[in-house]
């Protein structure tokens, strides 16, 4: 794939004023509304919101995994070119290529009815053209550096005789394979337990150091983020709400909705049963049009300026955008 | 995923698991599901109940020769001549009547034997699934011998002892149509039991059982009419297969199915009498089908 | 998975008595008298009991039916009352007959249903799905006889290309003993495959739609084909095979019909024929050949099933 006209220190990935719009059967639910967001090379962003916020529709959105309801605007340009509209023979060699993505669930995400060598070693044979002994030569060579125990023997095994942990690790393997550049983990460890979500964590920072891959992590978990990610973007009701590198977020949180993530978090220092803040209400119903900020309701800083006009997602100090009239630590709280 | 098989040793042809998911055409919105309910259940109902009018109403009220008794003298006339829509058959019989009346018999023995089928294998099995234990396997089994044999096959052997005619043929053919329904039965009222149970718990402490299966009933209702028209379409050929076999109606009374057989030696010189009785069983066919393969199709989408 | 066959076969075993059971119910205690039956209409009363006695008729059912289990565990279904020929060997006779028509019929219902359900679920709404729907729906609705006499009429008849009636066995000449097998195979295939067709459709686009590691597949780059044919076709197989086994008992009773029409000397026209000569020996024979078959032809399918999933072959997962 060519860059167009790109300097090599560009941007990997640039996602500019996304729209998603999902049409079933007369109803129109917007699920990505007017998200940009940009990947540096070898960096790793968080994408971090509660579910449904739009942040899985946004990376499928990446790759053209959408169902055929999907109504996809805007740019995303990766290395220069547009991915959008691209021809779904071109978007093929694109897919586990140059940017593959690692799913969520690995009990299902895995064909339980092929090997799993063999399922590693079809993502080696649609975008090479090596020999099948080859091939499997490469996936064992996968699977040791996934750190999945007893690679070769496994070559042989099914998804079911494997843990979730190793089930996971599989699915990197196959990530892996096409020797991407970009990696998009959604929810990778949301399904494990929590020993071995940091062990899949830490492998993948890992992988990604060594490999020199840009690395987007989708979760909910905004601790997770602050440990793996260089950049946090924090989403709501489909759009992007707080955007900076990860220090600075944690610092200087500006967003109150990040302000309730951050809060929601149990922290060691609190004493026993002291209880959880949890965010109160609901995110809203996408399937209905919005008219101002979508946190108005929860939001413990709203004003009536806040129900009428959506705030705009805006670089507010250098390296640091959010979307909010009334951010944490700037202002006095309205009276 | 995949489908493991079913717990019963000996699965059945109405069985959910062998129809598979519904052939729901496509994912596609909202204008063509308008028109399929169109297609798919109003036009072949309307069918049905004009099929059904021609065949119990029509040759009540209409000029409708009678289909026995004919005239050599009137025999083999061809279609279109006056007073014989269809022409009639090598005895001298009006063919559109034969039709008609062999379409009362075709039609009373199906409807009759899914009635039967319906009321007392929808209650054996209602209540196997809700009473559960050892009365619950007992009925399976003895459903499962009565499955394993072809339908054909133990229709035939049936048939044949108890002698031909209307009535012995509905006994054979619900040996087919009481397990199939019986299985299903069960099957939903499981389904229903999980879901109700809640509620059932919460009624009057021990609700009687009769109570209750009063209130399982209507919920099974649906999902059993729908296999049951789906089941029509099979008893209809299953009678047309013994009357063509010499063991269903006898004749000189007309049946669908001894209609083809006796046609089959004309085939060549007159096909009208082979075609006519069935392309009249291929159009009652489709349209149960469609009926039923619709309304699966609609109650599983929910 | 041998524990899972295992208990497939402990399940069968009381059906299978129960089948024996009703095999000789049915033939012999349903009202009518059977020697009255085999003698005819003028039989004198003297007549009608001495072969009552001959035939072992007079004791009470569950003598009879003591016997009757007794000689089939031992091996002997007993004679036929027309030739005296033995019930096994004029089963052994016709059984391959019956078994090759329908090999051939699934055969063949198998080879066009695959294909046509691929392409079918390749693009749900498509024109060739459409088509395919409709043409399915009325393939469906077309009773078998029909279907044979009107196959007659066309290619045996008319146009002269295949036999109407008659059988030759296989090693008489293969391309012969096919020549008879088509129009009955196809006479039997068509509904079978308009129903195979439908129903793997419906298994493939639910996979599609449904399955994670469907997406997974797309995400390494792969084709809707590849992902059709190398992973969605491979789990829908198992519903296929379920319909296979839970078809396999409509399909042995269509014989008996088509092998009429035909004049194929298999084990349905067998049961027929001696139905009208009241050969009990045979139609018990038969029925309970028929009962075995089926139960039989749904253990194999639990076998096959077992042997294709990996998830019942290998067992459960190691932690």
């Amino acid at each position: 794939m060519s860059a167009n006209g790109v300097a090599p220190d560009g941007p990997l990935l640039e996602i500019t004023d996304l729209r998603v719009d999902f049409r079933q059967g007369g109803r129109i639910t917007r699920a990505v509304d007017h998200l940009s967001y940009v990947v540096p090379r070898a960096r790793t962003i968080g994408l971090i919101g509660e579910s449904g916020c739009g942040k899985t529709v946004s990376s499928r959105a990446i790759i053209s995994l959408l169902p055929a309801s999907a109504r996809v605007t805007g740019s995303i340009r990766f290395e220069g070119q547009e991915l959008l509209g691209l021809s779904e023979r071109k978007m093929r060699a694109v897919r586990g290529n140059q940017i593959a993505m690692v799913f969520q669930d690995p009990a299902r995400s895995l064909n339980p009815t092929v090997r799993i060598g063999l399922q590693i070693t079809e993502a080696i044979h649609l975008h090479s053209d090596v020999s099948k002994a080859e091939a499997h030569d490469r996936a064992v060579e996968l699977m040791e550096l996934v750190r999945l125990p007893a690679a070769a023997e496994r070559f042989r095994n099914y998804p079911h005789q494997l843990s979730g942990g190793m089930r996971q690790r599989v699915m990197i393997a196959i990530a892996l394979a096409g020797e991407p550049k970009l990696l998009i983990a959604d929810e990778a460890t949301t399904a494990l337990d929590v020993t071995t979500q940091a062990q899949i964590m830490e492998l993948l920072r890992d992988l990604q150091e060594r490999l020199g891959m840009a690395l987007i992590m989708i979760s909910h978990d905004l601790g997770l983020a602050a440990s793996f990610a260089d950049e946090v973007m924090v989403m709501y009701a489909g759009r992007g709400v707080e955007r900076a590198p990860t220090r600075k977020l944690f610092e200087h949180v500006r967003m109150p909705y990040t302000r309730a993530l951050l809060d929601a978090i149990p922290r060691l220092e609190n004493p026993p049963h002291a209880s959880l803040t949890a965010v109160p209400g609901q995110p809203p119903d996408l399937a209905s049009e919005q008219v101002g900020c979508p946190f108005s309701p929860r939001c413990p800083n709203v004003t009536a300026k806040c129900r009428e006009h959506a705030p705009p997602f805006e670089e507010q100090e250098p390296d640091h955008r959010w979307a909010c009239w009334h951010p944490c630590g700037l202002e006095k709280a309205p009276a | 995923m995949a489908v493991p098989p079913t717990e019963t040793a000996v699965p059945g042809m109405l069985d959910p698991a062998a129809l598979g998911p519904s052939s729901a055409p496509t994912t596609a919105g909202g204008r063509f599901s308008r028109l399929r309910a169109i297609g798919g259940i109003w036009v072949p109902a309307f069918l049905v109940a004009a099929i059904l009018f021609l065949c119990f109403l029509w040759p009540l009220i209409g000029p409708v020769p009678s289909p026995t008794g004919g005239s050599i003298l009137n025999s083999n006339l061809p279609s279109f001549s006056p007073g014989h829509l269809l022409g009639t058959d090598a005895t001298g019989n009006d063919e559109w009547s034969r039709l008609l009346y062999g379409g009362r018999a075709s039609l009373e023995i199906s409807m009759a034997v899914t009635a039967i089928g319906l009321i007392v294998g929808g209650l054996l099995g209602a209540f196997a699934g809700y009473v559960g234990g050892w009365r619950e396997s007992v009925i399976m089994r003895v459903l499962d011998v009565l499955i394993a044999f072809p339908a054909l096959v133990l229709a035939v052997a049936i048939a044949e002892r108890l002698g031909p005619g209307e009535v012995h043929t509905i006994w054979a053919l619900s040996f087919f149509s009481v397990p199939a329904l019986a299985r299903i039965a069960r099957a939903a009222t499981l389904r229903v039991r999980e879901q109700n149970y809640i509620v059932a718990a919460g009624l009057s402490g021990s609700g009687h059982g009769r109570t209750l299966l009063r209130h399982i009933v209507p919920n099974i209702l649906p999902e059993l009419m729908t296999f049951a028209l789906l089941g029509m379409g099979i008893v209809i050929v299953l009678e047309g297969a013994l009357s063509f076999l010499g063991l269903g109606i006898q004749p000189p009374n007309p049946s669908w199915g001894n209609m083809i057989a006796s046609g089959q030696g004309l085939l060549s010189a007159q096909p009208k009498f082979v075609l006519l009785p069935s392309a009249a069983l291929f159009i009652t066919v489709v349209c149960f089908n469609l009926l039923g393969e619709s309304l699966r199709e609609r109650w599983s989408a929910q | 998975m041998l524990r899972f066959l295992g208990r497939r076969i402990l399940v069968a075993i009381p059906v299978l008595w129960g089948v024996t059971f009703l095999t000789f119910i049915v033939v012999n205690h349903l009202p009518g008298n059977a020697a009255q039956q085999l003698l005819g209409i003028n039989a004198t009363p003297q007549e009608i009991h001495q072969l009552s006695v001959r035939l072992g008729l007079e004791k009470p059912l569950l003598t009879r039916y003591g016997n009757w289990l007794h000689d089939l565990v031992t091996g002997s279904l007993g004679h036929s009352l027309a030739s005296g020929q033995s019930v096994t060997s004029i089963l052994g006779q016709t059984l391959p007959v019956t078994f090759e028509l329908v090999a051939f019929s699934l055969l063949i219902a198998v080879v066009v249903a695959v294909p046509v359900a691929l392409l079918s679920a390749r693009r749900p709404g498509g024109i060739f799905d459409r088509v395919a729907m409709v043409l399915s729906m009325a393939g469906l609705s077309i009773a078998n006889y029909v279907l044979a006499l009107i196959l007659v009429y066309f290619f045996a008849v008319r146009l002269n290309w295949l036999p109407a009636l008659g059988w030759v066995p296989p090693d008489h000449g293969f391309g012969n003993n096919i020549k008879y097998l088509i129009l009955p195979a196809v006479s039997i295939a068509l509904s079978l495959l308009c129903f195979y067709t439908r129903q793997l459709r419906a298994d493939l686009i639910q996979q599609l739609h449904g399955e994670d590691y469907v997406t997974t597949a797309r995400a390494k780059g792969a084709s809707s084909w590849r992902v059709l044919t190398h992973h969605a076709l491979r789990n829908s197989v198992f519903g296929l095979i379920t319909a296979l086994a839970l078809n396999f008992g409509t399909l042995l009773g269509v014989t008996v019909i088509i092998e009429e029409i035909f004049g194929l000397p298999g084990i349905g026209h067998e049961l027929l024929s001696a139905i009208n000569s009241r050969d009990i020996p045979v139609v018990e024979g038969a029925v309970f050949v028929f009962g075995l078959m089926v139960i039989l032809a749904n253990l194999i399918a639990d076998l096959l099933y077992a042997a294709l999933d990996p998830r019942v072959k290998y067992g459960s997962a190691t932690d």
